[in-house]
């Protein structure tokens, strides 16, 4: 958020771009956000950045009622396209914010100490999170096994099913569903690992076995 | 079709403008006819240009016009009298809806500044009523330099 730096010509350029389309800041009454903004800009936006210069215009004529304009005044990083790399940065805000002022008084220094013991901490947090294991993710499938008729042998249907072996699948219970006509599909289930193995290969595999296998489907797929 | 109010008190009146602008001083709201007067003579115009020109029944040529003299008017300016909201808006909300309604999302990005300053005056409390909410998406599609 932030319109980039609002006293150069690329801020007021973000700026003019964002108000095209707008009357405020915020919302559709004129707000803490607008006097926030309009405090950030030194001077009335040229000519040709008429949008901006239209929402500075119409601000100025609220400048005697500004502080009775609802809302909270934030800081400036927190409007405007979200798009746009917030650079207010922690040397404007450590002004007025006693807490980062731990390392003594004068500014300079100060927001280089902050900036170290930013980039500690973040160092600190990227080696927790690498440290952590990743975790796998998993989907359980259910899978529709269709023979060619009822004369099919079905227990070889389902020891040829359970032969593919793959990395990262694990076969679980099946059962034989009747469909019709005395023939029965089978229904089994297994886990895989999303990464290593996929419904098209498995339906490749499973229909490699013409002797026994008529189609495959998948009848259901749960993430686990 | 011209609406008439007819009160209790004194002659009915005929004209949109005519009751509207006694329906505001009725109200105390004299505000939303301008202040000073130069605010009421521009508050006047735009009432004017409301019943003459932008009525059910123009042509597409006509809406095209209305649609570009209000976005060159509206360039720089958040209200149709400048910065103060007006029953000028309110009556050329009401006006131009029907155009709105139909416009495609080129058009209402070609009539940029008609666009936001309608999209602003239908969130404006009370004033959109019964009307549908015209939509104008946040992201610009057509980005070619005005």
């Amino acid at each position: 958020m932030g319109f980039g730096d609002l006293k150069s010509a690329a801020g007021l350029r973000v700026l003019n771009d964002f108000l095209a389309d707008k009357s405020y800041i915020e919302g559709y009454v004129p707000s803490q956000a607008d006097i926030a903004v309009f405090e950030a800009i030194a001077a009335p936006p040229p000519a040709d950045l008429f949008h901006a210069l239209r929402w500075y215009n119409h601000i100025k004529s609220y400048e005697k009622q500004k502080a009775s304009l609802p809302g909270v005044k934030k800081a400036l990083g927190k409007y405007g396209p979200a798009d746009v790399e917030d650079t207010t940065g922690a040397a404007t805000d450590s002004k007025d914010d006693d807490d980062i002022d731990l390392f003594g008084s004068d500014d300079e220094e100060e927001s280089e100490e902050a900036k170290k013991l930013r980039e500690e901490r973040l160092a600190q947090y990227e080696s927790k999170k690498s440290k952590k294991p990743a975790v796998v993710a998993k989907s359980s499938i259910l899978l529709d096994v269709k023979p060619w008729d009822d004369e099919t042998d079905m227990a070889k249907l389902e020891e040829c099913v359970r032969s593919i072996q793959a990395d990262g699948l694990v076969w679980g219970s099946s059962k034989l569903v009747p469909v019709g006509y005395g023939t029965k599909k089978l229904q089994i289930q297994c886990i895989v690992e999303d990464d290593e193995v996929g419904t098209d290969m498995l339906k490749e595999r499973i229909t490699a076995f013409e002797d026994y296998v008529q189609s495959m489907d998948v009848a259901a797929f749960n993430k686990i | 079709q011209v609406p008439v109010l007819q009160t209790n008190s004194g002659p009915g009146l005929t004209g949109l403008v005519t009751i509207a602008a006694h329906l505001v001083r009725r109200a105390r709201k004299e505000q939303l006819l301008g202040s000073t007067a130069e605010e009421k003579a521009v508050v006047q115009q735009w009432l004017e240009y409301r019943v003459t020109r932008v009525n059910g029944g123009a042509s597409k040529e006509d809406t095209r016009t209305i649609l570009k003299e209000l976005n060159m008017h509206l360039e720089d300016k958040v209200y149709l009298a400048g910065n103060i909201f007006t029953l000028a808006d309110i009556l050329m909300y009401y006006g131009l809806h029907h155009i709105m309604v139909d416009l495609t999302v080129q058009e209402k990005e070609q009539y940029l500044n008609v666009s936001r300053w309608f999209n602003h005056i239908q969130h404006y409390p009370g004033v959109r009523q019964h009307l549908s909410n015209v939509v104008f998406i946040k992201n610009r599609l057509y980005t070619n330099a005005h």
